[in-house]
């Protein structure tokens, strides 16, 4: 394990384009480099991630025989894999690979203080060198991949990855907690862009995946315990009705829980008045030849809509995002029951009907003189309900009037959030989530689908406010990965694992009740019994090292010298020998 | 040097110098969408970057201390949303033991924080580290402190 050759660093700094060189004196960084120990080569590129700046590196790696690289650029949790791969693909062990994050954590948040932040990034670098010098390599390990994917929700993005999926000849099981397989789509009556009910695109999935062979549909039904590692998850399945619970080895997962939509109390009198409902309420009303009121069962002659319920709030804690769907779900919908109706007013922030064919149905719906009038942000219109009459009263930006409506149904178009639940998906699939509440892809523009727990994808409306459409794209994309990693059938893990020094362990169990995995037990073929790392079980936390009284576990690649060498590089550079390599 | 030494003198040009160890699931990101969302906060921390808290051996506080830092800010997922189930129940439960050590040896406990910021966290981040190097500036050099 140990590397015993005199380490040979190289340290590449990214200029980023502007985004690192236009506060950070790169030019600097690379100066200071030069002198630090083990240090034998220090220059920078404008992309290092480019395919320019990946060959410099594996090009340098073997001109100077460099066993360590550190690179000084974006945040590892973007790039730490690719350069990873460089390195690897120059002979290095990817684990003798060091980032140093200088663009999130320097240029980006120090933009007014181009001479502290080249302070910090020299800081930075110093400390990645020393970490650098310490760094061993680790050998590479893979494990199968069960061929098999558990998704998670049944919606109209569920359905379509399980059949993605068996299509392509592997086994789905697909888990629906409601008694029916279709979620939202299902019960929506109109269904943008095209002129089909939501029943009418979700049937043939719904049918196409129960009749299927290779899917394994369990409806009324929740994960309830989910463990294991990518390539070999474990869920424990229960049915709600039967009480049953039954176990799937699975090797992948999709997690397609989808929304729900947002119940605005608070919000324009809703709950106040039974003909006020969400546009969710307007989807789910049974389809007639007329319109009807649900307080007196009357014909709807005026209709009003106000959009951005709950959503675009700046400052509000999970309303603060645009719900997507809205905007032209509302011109649908206003569109399709203008017919049924006399008069149709959409009270609105702003319009932005921007999917292929969303233009369109806002266009039909003014063409069918739908009256849209649009408020200010600041000043949101007032509903009132006096003697049973709903009464909207705002002003309109556009004619500059202040205006007052009178409507028999008044549809608030309110904001997609996660389901009640989400807290606890999150938790079950170790999965994070975003300010709006939705779950976070590992990358936002470079990895959508997949997510920081290796082997889980997120697909639809569960990774954000999206519509239908979306939410397909989503589900064949996340299927995609998923038979990626099942075709392949086997993957490669982190090494970064904790090991017991038998030698140094004194019997006291504390790693063994630290361990949130249970990976540590006492091995009792050695006399005394000492801890011993199940490696398979372990994913790298490092709690059982911090708890060792003993200092007898080493936490690979995370070790305390690794850690402690940064700490003192950064406040006692003096202390370490400085120059190159003699 | 881009920093002062240990026994350089304080008040003049002093500026605190604070590590700050981020768990890589929750913190670390939190504080890369600070990067992002260009938000901007003293530069006066230096993140090490550990995959969970649970992994910071109160040595590791005690250690930056003992070499000089000014300020140890210590940021994780919140409870009950650890990537690793309760590796920051572990670090909570050793915090007050490890307050009580560095007040006993002389040093304000109010050069250490610890703070929970979520991957989506990026101001909670950010104010964080203001506001401990705001606190640790108040207390200044941690040279005075030692006994």
């Amino acid at each position: 394990m140990t590397e015993k050759a005199e380490p040979r660093i190289g340290v590449f700094v990214c200029h980023c384009g502007h985004n690192i060189a236009g506060v950070v004196d790169v030019a600097k960084v690379v100066e200071s480099a030069k002198s630090l120990p083990h240090v034998v080569l220090s220059t920078d590129h404008m992309f290092m991630c480019s395919d320019a700046g990946q060959q410099l590196i594996k090009d340098r790696i073997k001109e100077q025989k460099l066993n360590r690289v550190v690179v000084a650029s974006c945040s590892p949790r973007m790039h730490e894999p690719t350069f990873r791969r460089v390195v690897e693909d120059a002979g290095l062990n990817r684990y003798l690979f060091d980032q140093v994050n200088i663009r999130e954590h320097v240029s980006w948040c120090h933009m007014r203080q181009p001479k502290e932040a080249t302070d910090k990034a020299i800081d930075l670098v110093r400390m990645s060198v020393a970490r650098a010098a310490e760094l061993e390599s680790l050998p590479i390990k893979s494990v199968s991949v069960t061929p098999r994917t558990l998704v998670v929700g049944g919606g109209i993005a569920g359905l379509r990855a399980s059949l993605d999926i068996a299509d392509r000849g592997f086994e789905a099981v697909l888990v629906e907690r409601m008694p029916e397989l279709g979620g939202h789509v299902r019960k929506w009556t109109h269904l943008f862009p095209a002129d089909e009910s939501g029943e009418q695109i979700i049937a043939p999935l719904v049918r196409q995946a129960e009749h299927h062979k290779l899917v394994r549909v369990m409806k009324d039904s929740e994960v309830v315990e989910f463990g294991g590692y990518i390539g070999n998850f474990t869920a424990k399945i229960k049915n709600h009705k039967t009480g049953m619970v039954k176990e799937v080895d699975v090797g992948t997962v999709i997690v397609a829980t989808g929304f729900e939509p947002f119940r605005p109390f608070g919000y324009y009198e809703y709950g106040q008045h039974p003909d006020i409902i969400t546009l969710a309420e307007l989807q789910e009303m049974t389809p007639r030849a007329d319109l009807i009121r649900p307080s007196d069962g009357k014909r709807v002659k005026k209709l009003a809509f106000i959009g951005c319920v709950g959503s675009r709030e700046a400052g509000k804690l999970g309303h603060e995002h645009c719900s997507r769907h809205c905007c032209s779900a509302v011109a649908k919908a206003a569109a399709d029951l203008r017919d049924r109706v006399d008069e149709v007013v959409i009270m609105y922030q702003d319009i932005r009907t921007y999917g292929r064919g969303h233009e369109e149905l806002h266009r039909l719906a003014r063409s069918k003189l739908v009256i849209y009038s649009k408020f200010p942000k600041e000043k949101k219109p007032v509903v009132q309900i006096a003697s049973g009459r709903i009464r909207i009263t705002w002003y309109d930006v556009l004619s500059g009037d202040n205006l007052e409506y009178e409507p028999d149904l008044l549809v608030l178009a309110s904001a997609m959030i996660p389901p009640a639940d989400v807290a606890e998906t999150s938790k079950m699939f170790s999965l994070t989530r975003s300010a709006d509440g939705f779950f976070n892809p590992e990358h936002i523009k470079l990895a959508p689908l997949t997510t920081h727990t290796a082997g889980v994808m997120i697909a639809g409306a569960a990774q954000a406010a999206k519509n239908a459409s979306e939410s397909v794209v989503d589900a064949s994309g996340a299927a995609a990965k998923a038979v990626g990693l099942m075709a392949r059938g086997n993957v490669e893990i982190e090494s970064t694992v904790s090991h017991v020094i038998p030698e140094l362990c004194s019997s006291c169990h504390t790693c063994v009740t630290a361990c949130p995995y249970g990976a540590i037990a006492m091995d009792t073929k050695k006399s005394p019994p000492v801890a011993l790392v199940t490696e398979a079980k372990c994913k790298g936390c490092g709690t059982c090292a911090a708890s060792c009284p003993s200092s007898a576990i080493i936490m690979y690649h995370s070790t305390d010298e690794q850690i402690l060498t940064m700490v003192e590089a950064y406040l006692c550079p003096s202390t370490q020998t400085t120059g190159g390599v003699a | 040097m881009s920093t002062t030494t240990a026994e350089s003198s304080p008040a003049v040009n002093w500026e605190p110098r604070i590590i700050a160890y981020c768990c890589n699931w929750c913190s670390y990101a939190g504080a890369d969408l600070a990067g992002t969302s260009r938000i901007q906060y003293p530069p006066n921390a230096r993140i090490l970057r550990v995959n969970c808290t649970g992994r910071i051996d109160p040595e590791f506080i005690l250690v930056a201390l003992e070499m000089g830092a000014d300020g140890v800010l210590v940021s994780g997922c919140h409870p009950g949303d650890c990537h690793y189930t309760s590796g920051n129940l572990k670090l909570r439960a050793r915090w007050a033991l490890m307050q009580k050590t560095i007040e006993q040896a002389g040093v304000d406990p109010r050069r250490v924080r610890l703070q929970w910021a979520s991957a989506s966290e990026a101001q909670i981040f950010a104010d964080g580290v203001k506001e401990l190097t705001e606190q640790v500036r108040k207390l200044g050099p941690i040279r005075s402190e030692w006994k």
